[in-house]
């Protein structure tokens, strides 16, 4: 399937390991990017709440080059992008006066208009169901060994489940559902789908550790080899975070975070030249020895 | 029916916790709240929960049903019973317990206080007595806010709450934005200032349970950036996260992208950035700190400035801004390949169960 892939900005600057990752996996599920160049920042909520406009506008341009490409879905991999854009779309689909404003707006500033109708769809939501699911199986011939990971949904893929709606957000199952395709073993523990306390590290950073720390905890004394996310902002905040919390608690855990694209990499025997392990702050060695990768 | 419930009984003296388990017969129309009626009428007499109005206006009833903060009078127990589940009733989260599902709501209530949630007039009388008319779209702005019945159940979830019991919360800040939007209200600025405190607007980390959980569509988590646009407009924008914020709009209009590196200084300040230099050098060793220079710039990252312009000359600021989607009241299909509904798939085997099926906890471990 052809899709646009919007990366936005982790995943272009900080996280290149999981664009590298993505594009390297995406062939083995089905799924041929379209990468978007005229694109900017979604605002990663940020922009919503300094100049609503301006986000509404902005998240409008994406879909509308989106739409542009003549593609039905724009693909993401971050939590917060996804929330963006599909509020934003929530909005523009729902609202014709809203959206006749935003295209003539667009339109004058020689954007095209965003006319035809695209759906924001996260790349988990593709390889949980559906081809992509059954593809995933397929790829996933190196497997996972019966490794122990620990599922971390983080907060904006499943809340407001209003906009978001994939799946219950009390009882998520598509992470769990693609483990257990790839050989792993899903463990289970109640902070995985509470925040990591991303959005507020740098204005409130004693707060935001306090939430940081209950999913690693957690998953730790579940017994996990790693944890994976599908967002690289929560991805960022277990990773590198991790060393503050030692500093805060004493306590090192070291638990290796893994991107979702990375961890169906592994699986599919992806090189570490995609799966770039080495831009982590945390060593993914331990787990990676356990299956002898 | 037959309705199961265990429920966390809890003595504040003693400290003692216990799950107690019941099993009545109830009409099929029974709501939680209901079921704990005949509970105490009937077999336990000693149980303690709050009710009122029992048709989800006075906000006394909130508690959680399998780990989610409900309004007992809201909930339905049909569906439940026919499942087969016996769900666990606990007190609400983030306030300290009186007794079984019994909550103390002095933290709550102060922080309620702390907003002055009542109108502070500041408009001129028109003139002959006459009615001081106000457009409809202006009361739109805080209409989902004004909707609050202050049942706590958004508080309950709270997650930075949870971490640091000082944060004034959805509930406070969904009724402060309720006044500072009111156009008859007179101390806007006082009340934006008030509240972009250390432990206001700012602290909210968005995890969106506020707005999962309200039970009357308050959508607390939106109120929250109403303020934050409201304060930014009007120049109140000293905070950390409103710095933060702001620096989103400067990389957005200048190079498309996040300038992510310079994030922290413009946020924190030089002196406290430089304090996280070693910090940042362990994350630059793995390329976490990607160089400022030269910038990541997107493709026409011009249109993307002129839009900025544009829409500084429309003028739509603030709170005004946020289209709440009162239009869009719906929910954005997901077209699920198959053609399955929702129910559907979380029967498929490897889809892990909906709430109500007694197997969850098992399905998730094994």
């Amino acid at each position: 399937m052809r899709v646009a892939y919007y990366k936005g900005c982790l995943a272009s600057l900080s996280a290149k390991e999981l664009d590298s990752a993505t594009q390297a996996l995406a062939p083995k599920v089905g799924l041929e990017l379209v990468e978007l160049e005229s694109v900017t920042c979604c605002g990663a909520g940020d922009i919503h709440e300094a100049e609503p406009d301006y986000y509404l506008h902005l998240n409008a341009r994406i879909l509308a080059y989106a739409a542009a490409e003549g593609v039905d879905t724009l693909l993401t991999v971050c939590n917060v992008c996804t929330l963006n854009l599909r509020q934003a779309n929530f909005i523009l689909l729902g609202d014709s006066d809203v959206r006749a404003r935003v295209n003539e707006n667009l339109v004058s500033i020689g954007v095209p208009a965003y006319e035809r109708d695209v759906d924001v769809r996260h790349l988990l939501w593709e390889i949980a169901e559906g081809e992509g699911y059954e593809k995933l199986k397929a790829a996933a011939h190196r497997g996972l060994k019966g490794l122990k990971i620990a599922p971390f949904y983080g907060c904006q893929i499943l809340r407001p489940s209003r906009i978001q709606g994939f799946e219950d957000p009390d009882r998520p199952w598509s992470l769990e559902r693609i483990i257990e395709a790839c050989g792993g073993e899903a463990i289970d523990y109640p902070a995985k789908i509470k925040c990591c306390g991303f959005p507020i590290i740098q204005a409130r950073e004693e707060t935001a550790l306090g939430e940081l720390i209950q999913p690693i905890e957690q998953a730790v004394e579940a017994g996990a080899d790693a944890m994976v996310t599908p967002c690289p902002l929560c991805h960022l905040s277990l990773d590198a975070w991790q060393s503050k919390l030692k500093a805060e608690t004493g306590r090192d855990f070291k638990m290796p975070i893994l991107h979702l694209s990375q961890l169906v990499g592994v699986a599919a025997g992806l090189q570490e030249s995609e799966l770039r392990f080495k831009r982590h702050v945390v060593s993914v060695k331990p787990m990676l020895e356990k299956i002898e990768v | 029916m037959q309705v199961g419930l265990k429920v966390w009984r809890y003595n504040a003296r003693t400290g003692e916790r216990e799950l107690a388990e019941y099993e009545v017969e109830a009409p099929e129309e029974a709501t939680l709240l209901d079921v704990l009626d005949i509970v105490k009428d009937k077999h336990d007499g000693t149980l303690a929960y709050r009710k009122s109005c029992r048709m989800m206006i006075c906000g006394s009833c909130g508690m959680r049903m399998d780990g989610a903060a409900v309004l007992a009078c809201k909930t339905r127990m049909y569906d439940v019973a026919q499942a087969g589940h016996v769900p666990v009733i606990s007190a609400m989260g983030n306030l300290p317990i009186v007794k079984d599902l019994v909550v103390d709501m002095e933290p709550f209530w102060h922080k309620f206080m702390s907003v002055d949630p009542f109108l502070r007039p500041g408009y001129d009388e028109p003139p002959g007595g006459r009615e001081n008319l106000i457009r409809q779209e202006r009361m739109n702005v805080i209409h989902k806010e004004s909707l609050c019945i202050n049942c706590g159940c958004c508080v309950s979830e709270c997650n930075a709450m949870e971490s640091d019991p000082r944060f004034l919360g959805p509930q406070a800040l969904a009724k402060a934005m309720r006044f500072v939007g009111d156009p008859r209200d007179g101390h806007k600025i006082e009340r934006l200032d008030a509240l972009n405190s250390e432990h206001g607007i700012w602290e909210c980390t968005r995890c969106y349970f506020c707005n999962e959980r309200c039970p009357k569509g308050v959508d607390p988590r939106d109120a929250i950036a109403k303020l934050g646009a409201e304060s930014i407009k009007e120049g109140i924008d000293g905070d950390m996260g409103a710095k933060h914020a702001k620096w989103f709009v400067v990389s957005a209009k200048t190079t498309g992208w996040l300038r992510e590196t310079e994030l922290v200084p413009k946020t924190q300040g030089l002196v406290a950035a430089i304090k996280q230099t070693r910090f940042a050098l362990d994350l630059a060793k793995k390329g976490k700190v990607p160089p400022p220079v030269p910038p990541h710039v997107a493709k026409n990252v011009r249109q993307a400035r002129q839009l900025h312009d544009l829409l500084q000359q429309q003028g739509v600021n603030g709170y005004a801004g946020i289209v709440q989607g009162e239009h869009a009241l719906g929910k954005l299909a997901h077209g699920h390949v198959s053609g399955e509904t929702l129910e559907e798939i979380y029967d498929r085997p490897g889809a892990f169960p909906r709430p109500y099926i007694e197997e969850a906890e098992e399905a998730v471990t094994s």
